[in-house]
């Protein structure tokens, strides 16, 4: 009884914030250029990206846009790896010189002593870390024979800073779901306090890698860990907001599930474009900065992030759970609507009848 | 007092900003009511946790108090902290540091007689908000 009324408390609760709508995130994809060749990337980034990196100023300008920012407005670079790009400290100082807080997702590789002084001079507020697995299986999927030992580092310095709002990220798949334990005390050890776990999306150079893929098997044994890791507290462990997961919903993370992918989630990528987080289709965008005014197509467009009625159709039409689900993360579909790419409370279902 | 209130003035974010207070406000009363600590704190699935602005900026310029010239290339720090930075040609830097009670800056030569030779200082700093601008004078040896 309690639990449906939490349950329909947070539908409305969705309700009221989308229509709402106030931004509190913004990914700003400030290059596409990476220094690993992870075999799992959703964004298939290189060392040599196509695309330049955006000129401070361009984003500059479009963040001005907005002319009200709520307190916990944060400003995320993303990539590729941020870190490639020489200015990063400028950019972090002028973002905060224009009113926003920022953050950064890295893969640890150029994270040392001299560069975490510096961000965190420019003020650096929040950061995340990717480790997926143990020295052999993270040096595998990161397609690199020291990646272990850089992000050990890395985790090592983000940790002694209690500035920072941290956490590590692992993308479990075929290879690392059998040491998840020994991942999760490698962290205690290290002092990390929040772990956020994610399955792959069969996109980019992992849509023909099967070994990336988890079995339906696999899915609910990941919910499981999670779950009785939550019980024991030693650290603050969840499931990524990557999809629902039905009856396991509260037992793996702190909420219901809420994809805020252009409700509170806003992004500015590469080329200009705007759009909501940037493992979403890129033909979502919804105008592109180097034209149109940021701040317009925030409150004005977006409608099909707003309104998620066009994904029930397919395997959702007819769902029990879509009230709750709402097609699933926006990441899981394409342009061509089809129906949902992955349904993650389906992988679970399937896996309690086995 | 009553005042009139336009549509125009209290447009705010495509919704009139008296609709808005009041959405605000049973937004926050169901999100207590669906009891989930993070219906307010959220991080994107592929993104960082949110930022909780912990921290003062700390800013200013150091001057020679014999010349009351700018002095390049003195390490300013914040005391058992990693973070440090170094002056530049104006004498000036700036960084943000974690919040606390209190901070103690260290001023310091680290350059031997490269842009001369200057005594160490210690400041000690309380109850600031979020920002704060030094005038640092250092004595010549």
């Amino acid at each position: 009884m309690l639990l449906l009324l939490r349950k329909k408390s947070f539908q409305r609760f969705k309700k009221i914030e989308t229509r709402i709508h106030e931004l509190n995130y913004l990914f700003w994809e400030c290059t596409t250029r990476c220094n690993m060749r992870c075999i799992h990337c959703g964004s298939d980034c290189s060392q040599n990206s196509s695309y330049n990196d955006m000129p401070l100023t361009d984003f500059i300008s479009a963040l001005d846009t907005l002319k009200f920012k709520p307190d916990n407005f944060t400003v995320v670079l993303t990539g590729g790896e941020p870190l490639l790009r020489i200015d990063i400290e400028k950019c972090g100082r002028e973002i905060r010189k224009h009113g926003a807080r920022w953050s950064m997702v890295s893969n640890g590789y150029l994270y040392d002593r001299q560069k975490h002084i510096s961000l965190l001079n420019a003020g650096l507020g929040a950061l995340t870390l990717s480790l997926d697995g143990m020295k052999e299986n993270h040096n595998w999927l990161r397609n690199s024979i020291d990646s272990f030992s850089k992000v050990d580092e890395a985790i090592s310095l983000a940790v002694s800073s209690s500035r920072l709002n941290f956490d590590i990220v692992t993308c479990v798949n075929r290879r690392n779901i059998n040491e998840l334990t020994s991942i999760c005390n490698y962290l205690i050890r290290k002092g990390v306090k929040a772990w956020r776990l994610f399955t792959i999306n069969p996109s980019g150079r992992a849509k023909d890698n099967q070994e990336l893929i988890l079995t339906d098997l696999q899915f609910k044994e990941l919910l499981d860990f999670i779950s009785l890791k939550r019980k024991e507290k030693s650290i603050d462990i969840k499931f990524s907001c990557e999809g629902y997961v039905g009856r396991y919903e509260l037992k793996v993370r702190d909420s219901f599930f809420f994809c805020r992918a252009g409700i509170n989630i806003g992004s500015i990528l590469i080329d200009g474009s705007i759009s909501a987080c940037p493992n979403i289709d890129r033909t979502f965008s919804q105008g592109n900065i180097y034209k149109d005014n940021f701040s317009e197509i925030w409150n004005n467009k977006y409608q099909l992030f707003r309104d998620r009625s066009w994904t029930k159709t397919g395997q959702c039409e007819n769902c029990q759970e879509y009230p709750y689900c709402q097609g699933n993360g926006l990441h899981s579909h394409n342009a061509n609507n089809r129906g949902v790419l992955i349904c993650h409370n389906g992988k679970l279902e399937k896996a309690l009848k086995e | 007092m009553h005042r009139s209130i336009t549509k125009e003035s209290f447009n705010f974010g495509g919704i009139r900003k008296y609709t808005k207070m009041k959405l605000s406000w049973r937004r926050k009363i169901l999100g207590g009511l669906s009891l989930t600590t993070a219906a307010f704190i959220f991080q994107a699935c592929y993104g960082t946790p949110q930022d909780m602005g912990l921290d003062i900026y700390i800013t200013g310029q150091v001057r020679s108090g014999k010349t009351n010239n700018p002095v390049k290339g003195i390490k300013v720090s914040v005391t058992d902290k990693l973070q440090y930075e170094i002056t530049d040609a104006e004498g000036k830097f700036s960084l943000y540091t974690e919040t606390a009670e209190k901070y103690e800056i260290r001023f310091e030569d680290i350059d031997s007689s490269q842009n001369g030779i200057f005594a160490a200082k210690d400041t000690l700093l309380t109850g600031i908000d979020k920002t704060v601008y030094l005038n640092i004078v250092l004595e010549e040896n």
